[in-house]
């Protein structure tokens, strides 16, 4: 004697049909619980994207920045920056990198004609283009030729041209940096990228549009700039290169500087690793909220359940009278618990589905829901069912049938 | 004639709180396959108790219950929801059909905890509707039908499954005397086609319609006790 698995299935929708709106009033909660779960699993799988996709927008992910490391005191009092010397060494030390590019910056004053502009002038290799994945739109970058002679050209970032020079073109054009000249060779292709931070300006790359470069040596030998290279970039072949590589880099960096850790040696890789393991921080909690929130649809549940086992009493003991056993009642009631709590789920995803359309679409982020997070939610729904409905089921398969026959 | 239930001894305590109440006093009889019994008594008496326990439902405190010469006394309650379910079917006076379910829905009800397929039920479920005169009537829900209709449904149900004893607890108790009448005939019929009828009741008309009658006052079996 059993009765199947679908049999339940059928008496449960069979019930959950008869009580329509008690079924509906009865699964909302679940539906705001598996809608905030599923838009909340997308949005995170969103921003993560859209994390990588900046990182990647920076000069991707096989990038190593070498910097001062503003927070060292440095008691043994030993060089803080390097000389294009002990650049050269570096190098030579670390054939396996692809690209090499020492830097240095000057705030500076430019000016066209009456038009002035402050900015950050940085002195550079021919190899900034392929490190940074970043080339000119127009004209030419810096070539090695320009740095054996220290030739004076610069090349200059949209928002420079467009201050300077306006609708002109300004490629040819010399322009005044302090008392020295400068011919401009190229303009930097325009960065873009959707900034989703309610504060700042809507291009977060709009800082690289203000950027000018020009030779690392012009602007040693005939720049105000000393020879003092306070950071450099390397490129590895991969991201995981990179990890190998930086650790190899500052391995080379503390012993010239006698084991003081006067520079920071940051992988892009690994400051990716580090955003997202802080995000994920936030997703966990915000996770948890939106599991706090079917949790008491769940406890919603249960307790509707409970009212309708005491309303339904007389039914369970006509049941069992006509040969229902008591795993038949606790099967009856669990299934029809999940049941409803699965309706709820797949109402809450299409639902979720059509808010994620609306959220992706104000934040300009591609937002979608896959398979996996579908079926998560799904499941996390029949869960909460199964967990809420089993209290209830067992009171029902416990009531007395004698008792449940005389309830009024 | 073949013994189909045998009682001896049986007792029935309730404890309210520290107090023990007994229901049953310690009865004997026997009822063999074929009979039509009604069990008489005023109300508090301990038919119903009786009742309950010839049906499976509850359990004694003492004593022996011989169904189909097998000792139901002692057994588990998944067990015995197998004897309610292919030994015994119940008639109760308020009819206690689950009112979301149409009639045939209703009668099927015992087949699908024996466990038998939706087609098979159908069928058995729409024969037994038509000895009992619904075949009209199938989809219906039981509060669209009146009273007598309503019994013969629940009669339906009792028998679906061929049970050994049909218990009716009163199935007249609700119904107008012409519906009371329809439902005793139908219940001679089915007496007269082989099956034990037991049939509780406090009204002398109907218990007589039963070829013996059991009384029961405080507990205790008076007359027609058969041991």
């Amino acid at each position: 004697m059993a009765i199947t698995v679908s049999e339940h299935f059928k008496v449960g929708f069979s019930d959950f049909w008869s009580r329509k709106v008690r079924s509906l009033v009865t699964v909302i909660g679940i539906i705001l619980g598996t809608m905030s779960v599923i838009v909340i699993l997308s949005l995170m799988n969103g921003i993560n994207k859209n994390t990588l996709k900046w990182m990647m927008e920076r000069g991707g992910l096989s990038k190593i920045t070498v910097r001062k490391n503003w927070s060292y005191e440095n008691p043994g009092n030993v060089k803080e920056h390097f000389v294009w010397k002990e650049l050269k060494l570096i190098r030579s030390l670390i054939p396996e990198a692809e690209y090499f590019n020492p830097q240095i910056q000057n705030w500076l004053r430019f000016s066209y004609g009456k038009k002035e502009f402050h900015t950050r002038m940085y002195g550079v290799v021919p190899d900034f283009t392929k490190i940074e994945e970043w080339d000119v739109e127009s004209g030419r970058f810096i070539s090695e030729f320009d740095i054996e002679q220290s030739n004076n050209v610069v090349v200059i970032g949209t928002t420079l041209r467009d201050e300077l020079f306006g609708n002109k073109n300004p490629i040819g054009k010399i322009i005044t940096m302090d008392r020295s000249r400068l011919i401009v060779i190229g303009v930097m292709q325009h960065r873009f990228m959707k900034n989703n931070d309610v504060v700042g300006n809507d291009n977060a790359l709009a800082y690289m549009n203000r950027r000018a470069f020009m030779p690392i040596s012009t602007m040693i030998h005939k720049g105000r700039a000393k020879d003092n290279i306070s950071s450099f970039t390397v490129k590895a072949k991969s991201p995981e290169a990179a990890l190998k590589l930086r650790d190899k880099l500052e391995a080379i960096i503390l012993n010239l500087r006698h084991r003081e850790r006067v520079f920071d040696v940051n992988s892009a890789k690994q400051q990716a690793e580090d955003m997202m393991k802080n995000q994920k921080v936030f997703q966990i909690v915000f996770f948890f909220i939106s599991i706090i929130s079917l949790l008491v649809g769940g406890i919603v549940i249960a307790n509707i359940m409970l009212a309708s086992i005491q309303e339904r009493t007389r039914e369970i003991g006509i049941r069992i009278a006509v040969g229902a056993r008591r795993f038949d009642i606790f099967a009856q009631f669990l299934t029809q618990t999940i049941l409803v709590t699965t309706i709820g789920g797949i109402l809450g995803i299409a639902f979720g589905l059509s808010l994620l359309d609306v959220i992706g679409g104000y934040l300009e982020i591609e937002l979608i829901a896959g398979l996996n997070v579908i079926i998560i939610s799904l499941m996390v729904s029949a869960g909460v069912g199964f967990i809420f409905g089993i209290v209830p089921a067992i009171i029902a398969s416990k009531l007395n049938p004698v008792k449940a026959l005389r309830y009024e | 004639m073949k013994e189909i239930i045998k009682i001896a001894q049986l007792k029935k305590e309730y404890t309210m709180g520290k107090i023990k109440v007994p229901a049953l006093n310690g009865i004997n009889f026997n009822i063999n396959k074929g009979e039509f019994v009604a069990i008489m008594g005023p109300s508090g008496s301990g038919k119903s108790t009786l009742m309950h326990i010839l049906g499976c439902l509850d359990t004694a405190t003492e004593g022996e219950y011989f169904l189909n010469a097998k000792n139901v006394s002692n057994l588990q309650k998944k067990n015995l929801a197998t004897i309610r379910n292919k030994q015994i079917g119940f008639v109760f006076q308020t009819f206690n059909l689950l009112p979301n379910l149409n009639i045939q829905k209703n009668v099927e009800l015992p087949l699908m905890y024996a466990g038998m397929s939706a087609k098979r039920r159908e069928k058995i479920a729409k024969k037994v509707l038509a000895d009992v005169g619904l075949s009209d009537r199938l989809r219906h829900k039981p509060a669209e039908l009146s009273g007598g209709q309503r019994q013969r449904v629940a009669i339906a149900r009792a028998i679906v499954n061929d049970p050994a004893i049909i218990l009716a607890d009163e199935p007249t108790g609700n119904l107008d005397t012409n519906s009371g009448n329809d439902i005793l005939s139908i219940f001679s019929d089915l007496n007269a086609k082989g099956h034990t009828v037991i049939m509780v009741t406090h009204d002398p008309v109907v218990a007589k319609k039963a070829h013996r009658i059991i009384h029961i006052v405080d507990g205790l079996i008076q007359n027609g006790d058969n041991s």
